[in-house]
């Protein structure tokens, strides 16, 4: 049984606590505000101050230059070269910060959650754990991150990460403009607000491929909405490129295969009508 | 209704340089450097992910008629710019500027821009869903 006087002491406790909490709520967070819709402020190439393809200048080396080429000369014939993303193959790091739809930061102390309209979400672990001995690879990859207290004011401003363990096929940009078939990618970033604009986020992306011949560090903005609508884009819901065996093929309104190079064959059948 | 096919090759560079768009593949299989004109009406329009599609009927020289399965914006971007599920529908008469196939089959890529109603009505269209999805717009 509890009394009068227990009663009255387990109602003040609890009290406090609950005014405990509302002051820390009240409190301004360390954490900076990242909220609302971000949108990139450029086009949909890797590199938004240089054009989608052989002019982002990547520094390849002659094995995949040679295979960006082999992509782009595909291309050029209307086939989809080595964009995997064609039949709806996740984009992967760190061609997602790409950002060609919107996408969303939610801060936790643990973890920050990046959101996309047609991707998985990202997971930055922000919790001060170890790299894992071995870690399943996915296409965004496996993230660590470190707030970074940059003034010295009690307040985070820049969220410093790297992502290794990732899947591919991976290509940065729909051109195909390749990442090493081995994915030892390690991809380091920067994500800022711009100084003294606080509605335009920076994100300093450096890519460390053995498709590259060094380090390379693009940097991207994405532009503030606050009254956020959000549109998902599932990639599988109606998509009319199919690619078999190494050939790209489009879906007429039938419902059939239909070609997309001049001339092009259709597909080796050889295992239809196997059992005659 | 008929179809055209017509070198626009100038219409093309334009095309080109529209306004940037968004393109979730890359749309290379659409030529877009020789477009043509189809006149017909629309089957369905499909306000699907991960773009949106116009089906749409083109009577032949001979009487019969082939239905063009034309790819464009994804929903998301059309929608932000005000568009629906119902800005177009079935039985609309359409004269469209396409981007086909490099094979020759009938299907390509449709640019809100470059689609009038038969009557001259024209369709709603914001900077950003101009022109055809830019992936396509690759330095080679």
């Amino acid at each position: 049984m509890i009394d009068r006087g227990q009663l009255g002491s387990i109602l003040l406790a609890a009290t406090l606590a609950l005014a405990a909490g509302a002051a820390r709520a009240d409190e301004p967070s360390r954490y900076p505000d990242w909220g609302g819709q971000w949108f990139r402020t450029g086009g949909i190439q890797f590199d938004p101050s240089k054009p989608l393809g052989r002019r982002q200048d990547a520094p390849l080396t002659p094995e995949y230059q040679a295979l960006f080429d082999k992509s782009l000369a595909d291309l050029a014939e209307g086939g989809a070269g080595l964009n995997a993303h064609t039949s709806c193959v996740p984009h992967g790091m760190p061609r997602m910060m790409n950002a060609i739809y919107p996408m969303e930061f939610v801060i936790t102390p643990q973890i920050t959650y990046v959101l996309f309209e047609d991707n998985l979400p990202r997971r930055i672990y922000t919790d001060g754990r170890s790299w894992l001995a071995e870690v399943e690879p996915s296409f965004a990859g496996y993230s660590i991150g470190r707030w970074v207290d940059e003034a010295g004011d009690g307040r985070y401003s820049l969220l410093e990460v790297e992502t290794r363990a990732m899947k591919g096929p991976r290509t940065f940009e729909s051109s195909g403009l390749p990442l090493h078939a081995d994915n030892e990618t390690v991809v380091k970033e920067r994500i800022h607000l711009a100084k003294d604009q606080p509605d335009i986020l920076i994100d300093e992306i450096t890519t460390i491929d053995h498709a590259l011949t060094r380090p390379w560090t693009v940097t991207k903005s994405y532009k503030r909405k606050r009254d956020a609508v959000w549109y998902p884009n599932e990639c599988a819901e109606d998509n009319h490129h199919v690619v078999i065996g190494k050939d790209h093929y489009f879906i007429s309104a039938d419902g059939l295969l239909m070609p997309s190079k001049k001339d092009q064959p259709p597909p080796d059948l050889r295992y239809f009508g196997a059992r005659k | 209704m008929r179809l055209r096919l017509t070198l626009l090759s100038a219409l093309g560079a334009l095309a080109l340089t529209a306004g940037a768009t968004l393109a979730h593949h890359s749309f290379a299989m659409f030529d877009r450097a020789h477009l043509i004109e189809l006149e017909g009406v629309v089957t369905e329009f499909k306000f699907v992910n991960p773009h949106t599609f116009i089906y749409m009927a083109v009577k032949q020289a001979d009487g019969s008629t082939v239905t063009w399965s034309l790819e464009g914006q994804s929903p998301s971007q059309l929608a932000r710019d005000g568009w629906t599920r119902n800005t177009l529908k079935a039985g609309d008469e359409l004269k469209m500027t396409i981007a086909p196939l490099y094979s020759g089959a009938p299907g390509g890529a449709w640019a809100a821009d470059l689609i009038t109603f038969r009557d001259g009505r024209q369709l709603q269209v914001a900077h950003s869903t101009r022109g055809f999805p830019e992936s396509s717009d690759v330095s080679r």
